[in-house]
């Protein structure tokens, strides 16, 4: 039971790292990104692929970020011209494109053999501490991300972001460069994403292409929305609460009576879609609700009245 | 927008959580030394690989049930576990999880598709769960896993080295293989052409892109190799259209195609002449073979696909292997060191009906299982040797049984 946990628990994490990333590119600066799941294995592959060849694991997490760092901004640039769904499509293209590149190029990625046996740290010195080692690292990565993320959003950089977001004409009228804040919010949402798949591909040891299918795409979001698009502790609540209906779904269905394997499975999936639709029905802005800030104060998230909120 | 108050959200947030408390409820572990024991199945029950799920499952369930009825291991029944591994590795996994930390199971059974197979079998062999599994992808017995695999369907290396042979048994000097992108698609390619080498013969493929709704180009190029014969590597989608775009280019050369393409499914989905002639390898259940049409019957259907009968047997050979020590724990470990004495004893007595079987194995004989899906005779490395092929071939839009090897 214990290790379950510690492994859901972990899992977890890493979906809270990708709701983080969703909610900078998403929440902050406005531009929907449906192509995580494939920054997500451009950086599982990556760490992967490295650590393989002998690079420290350490390092392999650190060349994977910023790879997917650098695939973000490259990205944004040849979109520049593209808002909105436009940008959404696009960025779905992009993920569905990565994931025929790493099924076909098999000398690289092993094709949709995936890559097994990837090294894990740790786990041969101490089998026994792993998971829960492990479960620390991730929520570890999950602190300094919410941590720096926190500072840099209350900063003016944070404040020119949100500007962007809700209407690009103003900030740029204001003098902010825009392109250039789509660009670093685009691409801290990517490394975010680049370093969630390198977490993952060490933790569950093996990889493939359906790993970064449009599954997991759906789930982040899912987390983000529940949790509170725009905000940081909603994109970390929005994550477990998912992990939570997907697991204790699992849990629950055994418990009704009288039903067989087929229809608990069918139950289950039908489960996820309502609790999806009742957030966006009951909740639109999730459990933390995006805040306003008040010229001329601190710029300190505090709870305003329901009214308020744009 | 609706305004939520904080009592609300409060009560929705309560019943929300009274929801998933009460699904922990009666999950609570139980050690494997009292109460049933426990093995699981991952199954697609859901998503694109599910097709066989519910007859898999089914199956499963009369296994225990005939295990049960014969009295259990050492005097315990037996229960499985279904999870659904939604044709996503990443799901297989959390439910291998679940499977191995709150069930407790000794072995986890199904395990379908290659891609699951390769994400969950780390987890079995570093917790020594015994993995049956009916995926075809070679290098899954290659992984360092410790005799804890054993696999009942046959191997990606076997299945074209069949179709191989099977092209120039039926006179063709060249092939040439279409298909998608699968971890079997560059083996088939590589298997055949080396098949065909060997008698002088030539041959090239060329992997196309899934689920389109032509492919001219493909075929186009295939002709210009002009072979004797086409080797269609993919799902019943693609092989129709693949066989539709052949039939208007007007070729006349053999057509062969595996159980996933070339099946009944397709035959009803395209017109007659389209698919007139086409072969199909299938991997056999027994058929023949008193257990497979026991199980026919008890399930009340016609015929069972093998992967069906593979999930019947997953379980028969986890009890009986279990029995076959009754002084050892009740662990995965036990399980793996019985499972071939109780398969492919040669001086045990050759039994084809599970219960019979555990009841033999409970009296101390010993005995030779030979269930609904083959002989289970298992190779060193884990792989199910002796496996037998149905040789069917479309005729006026149903496959027809040619002979079974």
């Amino acid at each position: 039971m214990i290790t379950y946990l510690l492994f859901l628990g972990t899992l977890a994490g890493i979906y809270a790292i990708l709701a983080l990333g969703l909610v900078v590119s998403w929440g902050q600066a406005g531009m929907v990104n449906l192509g995580l799941a494939g920054f997500f294995g451009l950086g599982a592959y990556a760490s992967a692929i490295l650590s393989g060849a002998g690079v420290p694991i350490g390092l392999a997490w650190c060349l994977a970020t910023l790879l997917s760092a650098a695939a973000g901004i490259a990205f944004c640039l040849l979109t520049r011209t593209l808002r909105g769904d436009y940008l959404a499509i696009v960025t779905l293209g992009f993920a569905e494109g990565l994931r025929l590149v790493e099924t076909n190029e098999r000398w690289l990625t092993g094709g949709s053999d995936g890559i097994s046996g990837i090294r894990a740290p740790l786990k041969s010195l101490l089998p026994d501490a792993f998971p829960s080692l492990y479960l620390a690292v991730t929520w570890a990565v999950v602190a300094v991300a919410v941590v720096l993320l926190a500072r840099l959003l209350r900063s003016p950089f944070g404040r020119a972001l949100r500007a962007v977001r809700d209407d690009e004409q103003v900030a740029a009228v204001a003098g902010k460069s825009v392109m250039r804040l789509k660009c670093q919010a685009f691409g801290i949402g990517a490394a975010l994403f680049g370093i969630a798949g390198a977490v993952y591909a060490h933790f569950t040891s093996y990889i493939a292409p359906d790993n970064f299918g449009v599954q997991i795409t759906i789930y982040i979001f899912l987390a983000a929305t529940a949790g509170g698009y725009s905000r940081l502790v909603g994109a970390v609540a929005g994550a477990l609460a998912v992990m939570t209906i997907l697991e204790a779904s699992r849990l629950a269905a055994t418990a009704i009576p009288g039903l067989d394997a087929v229809e608990i499975a069918a139950l289950r999936e039908f489960a996820i879609a309502v609790a999806l639709i009742l957030i966006i029905q009951w909740r639109p802005d999730g459990m933390f609700r995006m805040t306003n800030q008040r010229a001329g104060t601190r710029p300190v998230a505090r709870p305003v009245a329901a009214d308020v909120h744009s | 927008m609706a305004k939520t108050t904080r009592r609300e959200f409060l009560i929705h947030a309560a019943g929300a959580a009274a929801v998933g408390a009460a699904g922990f409820g009666p999950m609570r572990a139980r050690a494997q030394d009292s109460g049933p024991i426990k093995i699981g199945m991952i199954i697609p029950l859901t998503g694109t690989t599910s097709q066989y799920g519910t007859t898999m499952s089914i199956a499963a369930k009369l296994a225990v049930n005939d295990i049960n009825g014969a009295g259990g291991v050492g005097g315990r029944q037996i229960e499985v576990v279904i999870e659904d591994d939604r044709s996503n590795p990443e799901a297989a996994v959390r439910a291998a999880r679940k499977l191995i930390d709150i069930d407790k199971v000794v072995a986890i059974g199904g395990s379908y598709a290659s891609a699951v197979t390769s994400a969950i079998a780390p987890l079995c062999w570093e917790s020594r769960t015994v993995l049956f599994t009916a995926s075809g992808a070679d290098s899954i017995t290659r992984t360092p896993h410790q005799g804890y695999i054993f696999r009942t369907s046959p191997t990606v290396t076997l299945q074209g080295t069949r179709v191989g042979q099977f092209a120039r048994e039926i006179g063709a000097k060249s092939f040439f293989f279409l298909g998608p992108q699968t971890p079997f698609a560059q083996s088939y390619i590589d298997i055949i052409s080396t098949i065909f080498k060997e008698g002088g013969g030539t041959g090239g493929g060329l992997i196309y892109e899934e689920k389109r709704a032509s492919y001219r180009t493909e075929v186009d190029q295939a002709l210009r190799a002009k072979p004797d014969v086409v080797i269609l590597g993919g799902y019943v989608p693609d092989t129709g259209v693949v066989l539709k775009d052949l039939f208007r280019a007007g070729y006349a050369g053999g057509r062969i195609g595996f159980s996933f393409g070339v099946n009944q499914v397709l035959a009803q989905a395209i017109p007659a002449e389209v698919g007139e002639g086409a072969y199909s390898l299938v991997p056999s259940a027994s058929e023949e073979s008193t257990a497979y049409k026991t199980l026919i019957a008890k399930m009340n259907l016609p015929s069972l696909n093998t992967y069906s009968c593979q999930m019947y047997d997953h379980v028969v050979l986890a009890a009986l292997a279990l029995a076959n020590e009754p002084s050892a724990p009740i662990n995965g470990t036990t399980l793996r060191d019985n499972v071939r004495a109780i398969s492919q004893n040669r001086s045990g007595q050759q039994v084809f009906d599970a219960a019979a079987a555990l009841k033999l194995v409970a009296a101390g004989k010993a005995v030779n299982y030979d269930g609904p899906s083959g002989p289970l005779e298992f190779a060193e490395n884990g792989d199910v040797e002796g496996v037998y092929f149905r040789y069917e071939q479309m005729q006026k839009g149903t496959m027809a049984l040619l002979k079974v090897a």
